[in-house]
This record gives structure tokens, C-alpha cells and sequence, in this order.
């Protein structure tokens, strides 16, 4: 199966490790990942702060490529380029005003006016409708057993859930079935669909650094080793920056913090290192038997 | 106990006590607002339709302001004080303009100008209106509007418990803290009760829980008469079954009333105005529709919307889409939306005059839907309770400023220690009647005997049963011993004003032996002009309720036949 | 009508027994709302039950509550929607603000909020005077409805972990009042509104919650982005505002030049050279220095991205 896919800036970034296991995992679960031609950031979470319109625009250009390569659908590993795309599609139906600013600078890029053709995705929405959690199953060569995964949803893929369509913002269940999949004990945990905190550290890292922390002591206080989430700039909070939670909270542990596909990744064979994992994460999984 | 001094008390923080508040601040004196609830819970919030008003240059060419006088007039069956229309209705225009330059984002025309539209009963369209949900935007201007003087105190989730009397004069109010009990002495000279309707001592009733003639009930027991307790207004299309009020916006849009074999019965009754005939005719229309059987199973009837489209409801009537939605779950766009008609509006209230003074005390004012000055007569015109309370808000306001200027707070504190222990009796007392038994009797009571339908049996029936209610209300207890926010003593307290207020207004439905407006005698189905074209005055003297006459003032339109 | 028995576990709270969870069986049919429940419950089994209510049509904001678990107001939930497979209910309190006795809570916090932002229009004194009227275009009245919309009822600040950790914070409702005044054409008093909104604009994570939570689609986050659209105009300057400033504008120019956005490069600006640093030592012991040097290719057609961009139409 071919999917129109949208890597995000971070997953070719410095959350490389995202792209990497996404593309693993694919590849053995027979989807084939198209990359979107020519496709440019889409601004989530910050290019609306600056200009809602041009911040539409770049989401719309996106999806006009998509169209252009004869997709419906366009996935992506990313939340907050989820949510990008799926808000501004959504404002430029709904909001006359912001559209015609919007067709205006379509037009001034020899673009067409959206005519609303694509559906933005997130993979794991693909993993579970269109591959299947069975599927997934089958897929699995070293059951994750025993392992205890604080499962962790974060805000940008949940809401606003009249937008975002896929499941309930307050009682969400895709990250748990993915865990679940892999063999892994799936670990609710109240803090589960809060804010991670990475759009303040743009302006306010202290309190960014808090809730980031929030979530993760949450985690851990239910008892989780390892946390899972869907998204790439989460991936940025949560995984690397827990050195520096570490330094402002004077915290002597660390939750080591995967993306969704790197435990997926895990379950099918393929070794942390594989994955691209960082060496926190590997050293707690070697302690746990698993490289 | 804590004290403290204002030069005014306005008790009631919905529209008609902030626009009063807001005039009262602004000439320099002392302000405080009592309300049980933060003032944008009051019930102003629910007012959806609009506000009427002519507007020179922004109104329909051939409208003028006597054409609407004439309108609220005829529309209150010709028991309306016709200088008290008069004013409203010139008025009407610049109070819509001072919203305006206060913030409240009424719709607009293309041209930027404020937007309008018909409503029940009106010769031309004159409807003011914010989406649906006027009155919500309206209050939430005035409140706003309010944060920006120093001088205005709020005392927000207090409840009143009685007025404070010294001889003649007023002398400020007692209050209970709702969190704490704590009672307070607010002292002041003069004192506006702005504390909206009495929907709660009915079965069936558009208006908010918190609707339970508070105000009414004090003024009462202080000796103020209240005038024409027996004029309830039943609303036609309260949701079925919550009761929720789908706004005659819906009918001002296109929308239809039907029975059960799909007619359009307001042919019948209103061959002119049809479905926009004055609410009382359209509330017994329906009435007689649904007890002839001609209504849906369960007692309803159709309001139907679906040919005005989807997107346009939407547009136009988002609340009554939404509450048909979420209420009734019903899709408005392609289903009828089932409505019946219950208690909306109280047009009997304090007796005030056109300045928004009562005369039997001194220093004691009124104005909004707890007032009666009387604009809305028998029978209230939609889009008039939003115009009353503002106008006469200002107006009451600018009354109190002239009486505060010339009058002094009065020098003695009074003994208000009678008042608290009666409240406290009801937490102290170990057994006796409980709230919940009394107000659902009242509700009983009040929907089947004094409602859209009456006559001597029912209405000698409901005196009886009140007078017996009030008795039995005398040992009424409360289990909750708490001083916790104990919204039970609340409860029980209320209890007691609408028993206070139920009882003059059967009374005065007993004693109006025609049929005027709302007021419907199946015993004297026509209006008697002769001996009925006067007000009913009420006084609460102990057990009994003692009724005297005011006469109409009239201007210009002599009573003629009310046909729509 | 067809009846249910349900069962409604209540959290009740008081300053005497703290808090304890209890539980009512009653009736409900397809149309109870939550507010009827409540009303009957305290006039049939338990008339201690203390719980805010008024309007019962949602436009008083007042039974503001978690109705298991989810911010919602009691009326505009159907009792049996929202009940789980054994017909049961969970009621309790908002979070954030302290509890006062059973269902309600002591929100002066949430009103102190809104009171900080001058929450009234401030129109021309000729206006004032009579001297002049106001016009306002209907797209304008729409979008300032929006955000006007609000009904005070106060769950997206019990809902915004942003007011939780940070004082600063004017939260979700004050900032989408705020912008209401901001964005009427009537208001003469944008650049002192600006001085209360923009520095607290920044404070707000963009986590949609208060969207997700709002009853009356207010979208206060939307007014949040609406405002910090404003910060090229803003003329103050604060820590929060200088550091979203260099961020946002490396984002825009970032973007405009190669239609990407390369984190390291936007670390550097946003934090300066030494924090920028220290993340490098962090990326370096965790193994993923490499990625900073990850150099995807750029937008190739340039002239999209650029036309887009252009001045505001």
C-alpha cells in the first residue's frame, strides 16, 4: 500500500530517529512511504503566531502536492504538523475572511484555490485503520514482554477533537493498542494527554521544563520504565532535554522517552541502535535484556 | 456581625440592576450589587430574541415611535400605562446607540450600520439582536462595562434576606454570605430591587433555576404592594420536555407551527400574524390544538424550520438549533423541533411609576422584570424585556441619582437581629416541612391552577392550597446543619418568597373576573373594559392578601378589538 | 418515555468530612440533562448536595464541572450519553480552583483573570457624547462575537496546564476577552491592550485544551495566535517577549529561505550561543549529535514559498 508521506523538519532534523524507525517499520509492514514532492515546513505552532494566512498557505501548499501526486490522504509521524495541517484545512473552510488572504497568496504562487481533496494523517491512525493492530501482530519476532510503557498521547494529536476526528481527546486508546501490540505492558497515566511543553521553550523554557517533567514524573509514578509518544517535537522534549529537567529539577532518574515506531521498531528485531535511538535508551534497554 | 455603608443597594445583578448600577456610579455615588449568583449568571443571560428599538435613520421608513407605542399598547390587551410605553419606546433608540458605544457587538448590516428584524406583534421589523443570544452579550457589556468604576462593590453569591425599614425610610438590606453564612448589614438610603422573575414556582418554566421572585417576596413582606400579580406570560415554544426556551427569533425567521396532521394551525386563530401573533393568543392556540388532540404523543407540537436550510439555522438560530440538538435530540434542519408552551414572564412586579419609584416606601425603587411600571400590560411583545430593563434601568437610575442628591443615608442603624434568627429558625429547627415537598406542591399547583387556562374553581382552589402551603411553610426545616455553603437554607428561604409572591398572584387572578391578555377566565372569556380597565394593587397583610385599584394612564389609543 | 435507572457517583466535599465519594440511583429518560439529575437528586435523596446552576441552557456558564472526568457543564451533558457500559456517572469538581462544598469552587482566581485585561470597550468620547455612530462591519461583528462568546463558566483555565505552573499566565478566557477589544474597530485602546496580552500570549503552550474544553466554541487559543500575530506592532519588550521574538522571527526567516526549518540553527538564535551549548553537550552525550548536522534538501521551487509569504493582503 502507498501512502503520501510528510516527514516534518524535525524528523529530518535532529529527530532523526523518528524518520528512521517510521521507515523501518514500514517497510516490513508493506506500506510504501511516498514523500510529498517538494514539500516545505509547515509552521505548526509557530508560523500562525506569526500570520495565520501565510501559515495556512504553507499547510494548503503541502496538501496541493499531495492532490498533484494522486493522494487522498497525506500521514505524517509528526503531531504538531498533524495539527497543522488539519486546523488550517479547517479555518480556511470555515473562516471566509482568512480564506480569500489565503487564495490571494495562493494565486500570487501560481497555486489553485484548496479544494479541501486531502486528508492530513497521522501514521499511527494508519497503522491501526488501514494495517490493522492483528496485522502488526503478526509482525512481531521479540514480544516487548514484561516491559512496562507509560503510553502518552501529548495534546496536538487529540486536539481540537472535533477537528482532529480520530478518537476522544479525554479517553484516547491508539498509543495503548500500539503498545499492546508490540507485547509491552501498556501504562495509563493521569498527565497521559497534557501538554509536553516543547512550544514554550520559544519563550519560556523554565515552565516548558515543568511540564515536561510533569508528564514524565506522571509516567513514572504509575510505573512506567519507558515512555511512548507519537511525535516528533515531543521526541525533542522528552528525550534529549531530559538531561536538562535533570539539572533544574535535581532529578537523579531519567524515563527513557521512545517514539511510537522506535518501540514498534523494538518488537519486529531491529536493535536499538537500528532504530537510531539515543544512548540513554539503549543502555536502559540493554538493562533490560533487550539490543 | 459585619456592617457597611453605601448610598445605594441594588440587589440583582442582571441587566436592568447593572444598567442602574452603571448610572448611579457614574454621578459619583456609592454602589453596592447583591446578587445570589456572579452577575453573568443572572437570567438576563437567556434573553436570546432581541431588543426592539427605533432608530431614526436606521429603521424601517414608514416606522415611527408612535407605531411602536401603539404595538406594546395593543399587544398588552390596553393595560399597559400608555406614557410608560411612550417612553420606552423613545428611548428605545439611544439605548440601543449608548450599548452600542459601550461595547455589545450587535449584528450588522453591510453597510456597518445595526441590523434588525421582525418579532411577534410588531407593524414593522425592529428587532435588535446579537446572533441569538441578545441578552447574554447585552449583560455581559453592562458587567463589563461596570469593572471600570471603583465606586460599584460587588457582592456576588450573597443572598437577600430582608429589606431594613427605619419608619418609612429604607435603610439598607441584610444579606447572607452564600459560602460562609455570615450575615451582613448592608446599610443604604436607597435601595433598587432588579431581581427578575418567579419561573421556579411553575411546573413548566423557560426561566433559570434561580427564578424565585426573591425580590418580589421581600418587597412584600416589607410592605410594598406588588401590581397586576395575575399577568404570567407562558412562552410558546419552550423545548420539549426540558422546557427550554427556542426563542421566537425562530418564528421572526420563517419558522412554523404545526399540529399533528401537518397543519398550520395559526391560520386558524391569527388569520394576519399567523405564527407571529402576540405569545399569549399563540400559547392558548396551542393549548387548545394539543387538548383538542390534535398534538403529538406526550403533549407537543411541531416547530418547523427544515425549509429555511441548514446553513441559515444555523447562522441565524445557532442557541435554537443547538438546544434542539443537545436537548431534544433533534436535527432542526430535518426534523420539527417539539415545543409547548411554558411560564416565561412575570409582567406583574413592584408598583413603580414611570421614574421606577414606589410610593410606599420611601428610598425603595424597582425596575426590570421584578417591577411592574406597567409597559407590558396583560401580555408582554417579545423583545420588549431586553428594551424594559435597560430603559427603565437608566431611567430608575437617573431617579435614584436625583434622590441621592437630595437625601440623606438615615442616622441609626436599625435592628436587624429579627431578621437573621428567622432565616437561622430554619437551620436550628430539628423537624417540620421540608423545601423540596412545598416547591413541588407550589409548582403543581401553580401550572394546573393559575396558568394559561383559568377560572374560579381552579384559581379558589389555588388560594386555598397556597394559604395552606404558607402555614405548613412556617415549621420548614432544613437536614443540611452546615454553615458550609449550605444551598439548602438557600433553597428553604426561597421557598419562602415564591410562597409569598404565589399567594397574591392567585389571588389577584381569583379576583379579575375577565379575560385580558395572558389573564384567560374560561368563566369571563371576554375583556370587560367597564369594570377591568384598571390595575390590581396587592398588599401581603400577614394571611391576607389586600387588593385595591390603580387606573390606567392613558394618552392617545382608546381600547379597540385585539385581532392579529 | 422510556426510562433508565442510572447511578450517579458524586465527590462530595466539606470542610468537616474533607472529601468522600457517594453514590444516588435514580431514573433518567434520553432527554435528562445532568442539571436535572443534580436538582433531583437534592430534592428527592440528599438535599445537602451543593452544585452551582442557573440557566440550564447553557449560557450562564455556572454548572461548570468534570463529569467523568471531562470539563463540562452539567447541562448540555445528557445523563445517558453520558454514562459508561454498567450506567454509571462520575461527578466531581473542576480541578485548579479550591473546593468550597461538593461541586463547587472558589473561582475568584478565574475572574481576577478576567478583570486584568480591562475587559470593556473603550469607544471614541465623540462616540460617548452622541456625537457620532459607530459602524462596524459584519465580518468584523463576527469575529468579535466569537471570542465575546464567552460565558465566564470557567473550565478552560481549570483545564490549562499553562495557569498551573505559571501565575504570569491571564489564561485562555481572559486572553480570548482580551482580543475581542483588540480586534473591535470601535476600541480606541489597542497599544495599552497590547501591554497587558502580548508578554502573556507567549506564556500559553498552544495545547488546544481550552479549544477541546470550551462549550461555547469560543477557541481561545485561536485569540491567543491572533494576538501574538500582533507582536511586529507591539512596541514593549519583556524576557518572554524578546526570546519569542528572536525565535519566531529564525522560524520566519527560516522558512523563507529555504522553506525548512533547521533546529540547530534556531536553537542558536533563540537561546544564544551558550545555552545552544549546553544542548550540544546533551545532544553529544546522548548520541545524537550527528542529527544536528542532518542537512535536508531545501524547498526547491523557492518562488512558491516567497509568494506566499508576501505582505499581508
Amino acid at each position: 500500500m502507498k501512502v503520501a508521506y510528510y516527514p516534518g523538519c524535525a524528523s529530518h532534523g535532529i529527530a532523526k530517529d523518528v524518520d528512521i524507525a517510521t521507515q523501518l517499520i514500514a517497510k516490513d509492514l508493506d506500506l510504501e512511504l511516498m514523500e510529498v514532492d517538494d514539500w516545505n515546513c509547515c509552521g505548526g505552532g509557530f508560523m500562525d503566531d506569526k500570520n495565520e494566512a501565510v501559515h495556512a498557505s504553507l499547510n494548503l501548499r503541502n496538501l496541493e502536492k499531495v492532490e498533484k501526486m494522486g493522494y487522498d490522504k497525506m500521514a505524517t509521524p509528526c503531531s504538531v504538523c498533524l495539527n497543522s495541517h488539519k486546523v488550517a484545512a479547517d479555518k480556511y473552510e470555515n473562516d471566509p475572511v482568512l480564506k480569500e488572504d489565503v487564495d490571494q497568496r495562493l494565486k500570487d504562487a501560481n497555486m489553485e484555490e484548496y479544494d479541501n481533496g486531502v486528508e492530513s494523517e497521522h501514521f499511527i491512525w494508519v497503522l491501526i485503520r488501514d494495517v490493522g493492530i492483528e496485522n502488526i501482530r503478526k509482525h512481531v519476532k521479540r514480544p516487548l514482554t514484561g516491559i512496562k510503557i507509560g503510553t502518552y498521547y501529548g495534546c496536538q494529536l487529540l486536539r481540537p477533537s472535533n477537528v482532529m476526528g480520530f478518537e476522544s481527546a479525554f479517553n484516547p486508546h491508539s498509543v495503548m493498542d500500539l503498545v499492546a501490540a508490540t507485547g509491552a505492558t501498556p501504562v495509563a497515566f493521569p498527565m497521559k494527554t497534557a501538554c509536553c511543553g516543547f512550544p514554550l521553550m520559544g519563550s519560556n523554557p523554565p515552565v516548558a521544563l515543568k511540564m515536561a517533567n510533569n508528564i514524565l514524573s506522571s509516567a513514572r509514578n504509575e510505573g512506567s520504565e519507558m515512555l511512548v509518544h507519537p511525535c516528533s517535537l515531543c521526541h525533542l522534549q522528552l528525550d534529549v532535554t531530559q538531561d536538562k529537567i535533570q539539572r533544574q529539577f535535581k532529578q537523579d532518574w531519567r524515563l527513557p522517552a521512545l517514539y511510537i515506531t522506535q518501540l514498534i521498531g523494538l518488537s519486529f528485531g531491529y536493535t536499538p541502535k537500528q532504530l537510531g535511538m539515543s544512548k540513554g535508551s539503549i543502555e536502559y534497554l540493554r538493562s533490560r535484556g533487550i539490543s | 456581625m459585619e456592617k457597611k455603608e453605601y448610598d445605594a443597594v441594588i440587589l440583582g445583578g442582571g441587566l436592568a440592576g447593572l444598567m442602574a448600577a452603571n448610572i448611579v456610579a457614574a454621578a459619583g455615588f456609592s454602589v453596592a450589587v447583591v446578587s445570589k449568583v456572579f452577575p453573568t449568571r443572572s437570567h438576563s443571560a437567556a434573553a436570546e430574541g432581541g431588543i426592539a428599538a427605533y432608530m431614526m435613520g436606521n429603521s424601517d421608513p414608514n416606522d415611527d415611535p408612535d407605531f411602536m407605542s401603539y404595538d406594546e399598547v395593543k399587544g398588552g390587551d390596553y393595560l399597559v400605562d400608555q406614557d410608560a410605553a411612550e417612553l420606552l419606546s423613545k428611548k428605545s433608540g439611544e439605548i440601543v446607540s449608548l450599548l452600542d458605544a459601550w461595547g455589545a457587538p450587535f449584528n450588522r448590516q453591510p453597510d456597518g450600520r445595526i441590523a434588525l428584524r421582525y418579532f411577534g406583534g410588531q407593524t414593522y421589523p425592529r428587532t435588535r439582536f446579537i446572533a441569538d443570544k441578545t441578552g447574554m452579550a447585552l449583560l455581559h457589556t453592562l458587567f463589563e462595562h461596570s469593572t471600570g468604576f471603583k465606586n460599584i462593590e460587588y457582592y456576588n453569591e450573597y443572598y437577600v434576606l430582608d429589606i431594613v425599614k427605619e419608619g418609612n425610610n429604607v435603610n439598607g438590606l441584610v444579606a447572607m454570605e452564600m459560602k460562609t453564612l455570615n450575615p451582613i448589614y448592608l446599610k443604604s438610603r436607597a435601595l433598587l430591587i432588579a431581581s427578575g422573575g418567579i419561573g421556579m414556582m411553575y411546573k413548566h418554566t423557560t426561566n433559570s433555576y434561580i427564578n424565585t421572585g426573591d425580590g418580589q417576596g421581600i418587597a412584600l413582606r416589607s410592605g410594598v404592594a406588588l401590581k397586576d400579580p395575575e399577568f404570567v406570560q407562558f412562552h410558546p415554544t419552550g423545548l420539549y420536555p426540558s422546557d427550554i426556551l427556542i426563542s421566537e427569533a425562530a418564528r421572526a425567521e420563517g419558522a412554523i407551527l404545526k399540529n399533528n396532521k401537518g397543519e398550520r394551525f395559526m391560520a386558524k386563530y391569527a388569520p394576519h400574524k399567523f405564527d407571529l401573533a402576540p405569545r399569549d393568543i399563540v400559547s392558548r392556540s396551542m393549548t387548545i390544538e394539543i387538548r383538542e388532540g390534535r398534538g403529538f404523543e406526550g403533549g407537543y407540537l411541531g416547530l418547523d424550520l427544515r425549509h429555511l436550510g441548514k446553513k441559515y439555522i444555523i447562522e441565524r438560530l445557532a442557541l435554537a438549533y443547538d438546544a434542539a440538538k443537545n436537548f431534544s435530540g433533534v436535527d432542526a434542519s430535518e426534523e420539527m423541533i417539539p415545543v409547548r408552551p411554558a411560564q416565561h414572564y412575570f409582567m406583574g412586579g413592584i408598583d413603580v411609576d414611570t421614574t421606577g419609584t414606589n410610593h410606599d416606601l420611601n428610598g425603595i425603587f424597582s425596575a426590570g422584570e421584578s417591577a411592574c411600571v406597567s409597559v407590558h400590560g396583560a401580555n408582554r411583545l417579545g423583545s420588549n424585556s431586553l428594551l424594559e430593563t435597560v430603559v427603565y434601568g437608566r431611567e430608575t437610575g437617573n431617579t435614584m441619582v436625583e434622590f441621592l442628591k437630595t437625601h440623606k443615608n438615615v442616622e441609626t442603624n436599625s435592628n436587624v437581629e429579627p431578621i437573621i434568627d428567622a432565616a437561622y429558625a430554619y437551620i436550628k429547627r430539628e423537624t417540620g416541612e421540608h423545601f423540596g415537598v412545598l416547591t413541588e406542591e407550589l409548582r403543581d399547583i401553580m401550572w394546573d391552577n393559575v396558568g394559561i387556562f383559568r377560572d374560579n374553581d381552579k384559581l379558589a382552589e389555588a388560594v386555598s392550597k397556597i394559604k395552606d402551603l404558607r402555614v405548613r411553610a412556617r415549621s420548614m426545616y432544613v437536614t443540611d446543619k452546615t454553615s458550609n455553603y449550605n444551598t439548602e437554607l438557600f433553597n428553604a428561604l426561597e421557598t419562602r418568597n415564591m410562597l409569598d409572591v404565589a399567594y397574591t398572584m392567585a389571588t389577584a387572578a381569583l379576583n379579575r373576573k375577565e379575560t385580558r391578555g395572558a389573564h384567560f377566565r374560561d368563566d369571563f372569556p371576554e375583556r370587560d373594559d367597564k369594570n377591568w380597565m384598571k390595575h390590581t394593587i396587592t398588599y401581603l397583610a400577614g394571611d391576607e392578601v389586600k387588593i385595591s385599584y390603580k387606573p390606567v394612564t392613558y394618552t392617545r389609543w382608546k381600547p379597540e378589538v385585539r385581532v392579529y | 418515555m422510556e426510562e433508565k435507572e442510572i447511578t450517579v457517583n458524586i465527590k462530595k466535599y466539606n470542610d468537616k468530612d474533607g472529601a468522600f465519594w457517594k453514590s444516588y440511583k435514580l431514573k433518567a429518560d434520553k432527554y435528562t440533562q445532568m442539571t436535572e439529575v443534580l436538582r433531583r437528586i437534592k430534592s428527592e435523596q440528599d438535599p445537602s448536595l451543593a452544585y452551582r446552576a442557573s440557566c440550564h441552557m447553557a449560557v450562564c456558564g455556572s454548572c461548570s464541572m468534570k463529569i467523568n472526568g471531562i470539563p463540562s457543564l452539567a447541562c448540555r451533558t445528557i445523563a445517558l450519553q453520558a454514562v459508561d457500559e454498567k450506567n454509571e456517572i462520575n461527578v466531581e469538581s473542576m480541578d485548579y480552583y479550591p473546593g468550597v462544598r461538593d461541586l463547587i469552587t472558589d473561582i475568584d482566581v478565574f475572574y481576577d483573570k478576567m478583570y486584568k485585561v480591562m475587559p470593556r470597550l473603550i469607544a471614541d468620547e465623540s462616540v460617548l457624547m452622541g456625537e457620532n455612530e459607530q459602524r462596524m462591519t459584519p465580518e468584523n461583528q463576527t469575529e468579535v462575537w466569537k471570542f465575546q462568546e464567552c460565558i465566564y463558566c470557567g473550565l478552560c483555565v481549570s483545564a490549562c496546564p499553562s495557569v498551573k505552573e505559571d501565575e504570569q499566565f491571564l489564561g485562555p478566557a481572559a486572553h480570548a476577552k482580551g482580543f475581542r477589544f483588540i480586534d473591535d474597530v470601535r476600541d480606541t485602546k489597542k497599544s495599552e491592550r497590547l501591554d497587558l496580552l502580548m508578554d502573556s500570549a507567549y506564556r500559553c503552550t498552544s495545547c488546544y485544551m481550552c479549544y477541546e474544553v470550551c462549550p461555547q466554541d469560543v477557541q481561545p487559543v485561536i485569540a491567543i495566535k491572533k494576538t501574538k500575530n500582533y507582536l511586529d506592532q507591539y512596541k514593549g519588550n519583556t524576557p518572554i517577549t524578546i526570546m519569542a521574538r528572536k525565535h519566531d522571527d529564525t522560524v520566519e526567516n527560516l522558512i523563507e529561505t529555504t522553506g525548512k526549518i533547521k533546529e540547530s540553527t534556531l536553537f542558536l538564535k533563540t537561546f544564544g550561543f551558550g545555552e545552544a551549548m549546553r544542548d550540544a553537550i546533551d545532544m553529544l552525550k546522548s548520541g545524537k549529535f550527528k542529527y544536528a548536522f542532518e542537512k535536508d534538501s531545501n524547498v526547491k521551487n523557492m518562488n512558491e514559498i516567497k509568494n506566499m509569504m508576501g505582505e499581508k493582503k
